[in-house]
């Protein structure tokens, strides 16, 4: 079944055109990877998808039902989930507070049930040692994946990951892709993954979706997407190191 | 030792009265961003509460009180309403611009409906002394300073124990994410409005007994205010509070053993030297964007 089904998608900034009638069909539980070079259109896909920006024209459904005009809000409370591309945890906030604010798209939860919320949360993800830390405290790969917990803690249908191994080294970026397996196998929910890394949406994709100006040029498994011309045409005109992945 | 006591109780009541003036003006700006240039007004609004429900409507102490905040609750609502939801796409500058308006407006609208004759707001203390090591205090003064504690304490319990205080601490770092998080950023952003406005009710109705209410007095509770919140550290909660006592006690020692002419030059003094000296304050960060 489609969990989320974007059609005719097109946005435009002026004289810009970010997002040229994109459609794009998610199904459940499905691993989907959206790449393209830099100013191709991924992160705008992402503000339309979660209703931070109108799209000029187009529809989105979540679940069957139109969310074209349906608030932020009403998005992630219908099973949205999002991390940032630049990690937006909330600094004068504690680890377990953080969490806590995820676990708050239900509405009507207490204090004391968002709080046991967070802590399995964060125990099924090995951080429940960090709960009272400060953000400051914490290093660059806890702090991303801090983020991705706080995003799982609103119990997600689909989860948008923009860029969550930008900045990891080798190791934390073995170490996400091991518990993004393992959260897909627990919590049964589709994602979304925009990543420059190609190794790893290589090795973790289901099926990879190529935005180009814009424009989605190609569509499919990851084998025939490196095959196809029109994506090694944007990726080396890009001058990207894309062959070299 | 009589007369320093005497004194500094009544600087802690007042400074009680700018710190919680200050806390509601620190709420409001760092939920929404608005530098609220009617806060003042707010306070004077929260005096004539207490004179409309207790002399006007003439209604018993307790239920006067209630009925006042309950009034200044609604005013915050409506505030959130007419001016700052109409303007919040607005750059934040016509927002505090509205708020200058709405100031003069309110300041205006009391001068039309109590007139210029200041009135007489009774204390449930009305009168009464009590002797602490061979000083005379007011027990009103005593109150005002517990009111504010108790009042602070409650505050804190919102901000950190319950779900909607960690939403509204989430809002006021980072809307774009809270929104994000599926959080409610426009209800949580008219609460702290109604809650800026309950508090200066309560600053209101304590600051009447101890002055006169004048319609004039939100002029120089708001400028306080501000001098509180930025020797305390702008944005900061425990800032507000700490500017508040701090302000609030150099007004009464200055008047009386320096000069009753010069009590608000040593206020504005000391903030002028915070804001050359150390423009973070006591307890700020250095004001950074907000996302």
């Amino acid at each position: 079944m489609t969990i989320l089904r974007a059609q005719g998608v097109t946005k435009r900034y002026g004289g810009l055109l970010a997002l040229s009638e994109v459609d794009v069909a998610i199904e459940e539980n499905e691993f989907v990877a959206l790449i393209g070079p830099n100013g191709a259109g991924k992160s705008t896909l992402l503000n339309v998808l979660t209703g931070l920006t109108p799209p000029t024209a187009g529809t989105i459904e979540l679940g069957g039902r139109s969310i074209t005009k349906a608030s932020t809000h009403a998005r992630i409370r219908a099973g949205l989930g999002r991390t940032f591309q630049h990690g937006r945890l909330f600094d004068r906030l504690s680890v377990l507070e953080n969490v806590m604010v995820g676990a708050a798209n239900r509405p009507g939860r207490s204090e004391a049930q968002l709080e046991s919320a967070a802590r399995t949360s964060l125990e099924r993800m090995g951080l429940g040692h960090l709960a009272p830390s400060r953000i400051s405290s914490l290093s660059y790969g806890n702090r991303r994946m801090v983020e991705l917990t706080r995003a799982l803690a609103g119990e997600p249908r689909i989860l948008l990951l923009d860029e969550p191994a930008a900045g990891l080294n080798s190791g934390e970026v073995e170490d996400l892709m091991t518990r993004l397996r393992a959260i897909r196998s627990e919590h049964r929910l589709a994602v979304v993954l925009i990543e420059h890394n190609m190794g790893m949406v290589m090795r973790l994709a289901e099926r990879i979706v190529v935005l180009n100006f814009g424009r989605k040029i190609a569509e499919g498994t990851p084998a025939a997407v490196q095959a196809d011309p029109a994506v090694l045409e944007a990726y080396l005109g890009a001058g990207s190191s894309y062959a070299a992945d | 030792m009589a007369d320093l006591i005497q004194l500094l109780t009544n600087g802690l009541a007042l400074g009680s009265v700018y710190a919680l003036a200050a806390i509601g003006f620190v709420i409001v700006y760092s939920a929404t961003g608005v530098v609220n240039f009617a806060a003042g007004q707010f306070v004077m609004l929260g005096t004539f509460a207490g004179v409309a429900m207790l002399l006007n409507a003439g209604l018993p102490m307790p239920v006067g009180y209630a009925a006042a905040l309950i009034a200044m609750a609604l005013f915050g609502a409506l505030f959130y309403l007419v001016v700052y939801l109409p303007l919040r796409t607005s750059p934040v500058v016509t927002v505090i611009i509205g708020t200058v308006a709405i100031g003069i407006t309110l300041q205006n609208a009391a001068l039309l409906t109590f007139g210029s004759w200041p009135f007489r707001l009774p204390s449930p203390f009305e009168g009464m002394m009590i002797e602490v090591a061979g000083a005379v205090v007011s027990v009103h003064a005593l109150a005002v300073v517990a009111t504010t504690a108790v009042m602070i304490f409650l505050l804190w319990l919102l901000l950190h124990r319950t779900a909607i205080g960690i939403a509204m601490r989430a809002v006021a770092q980072d809307v774009k994410a809270a929104r994000l998080m599926g959080l409610r950023v426009q209800w949580l952003l008219a609460f702290s409005w109604i809650l800026g406005a309950v508090l200066a009710g309560v600053a209101g109705l304590m600051l009447g007994p101890m002055w006169f209410a004048d319609v004039n007095m939100g002029d120089p509770i708001a400028l306080k205010a501000f001098a509180a919140t930025v020797i305390g550290g702008f944005g900061s909660l425990p800032g507000a509070i700490a500017g508040g006592l701090f302000v609030g006690l150099a007004e009464v020692l200055g008047a009386s053993y320096i000069s009753s002419a010069y009590k608000d030059l040593i206020a504005f003094g000391i903030m002028i030297l915070f804001l050359l000296v150390r423009p973070q304050g006591i307890f700020g960060e250095p004001i950074q964007d907000r996302g």
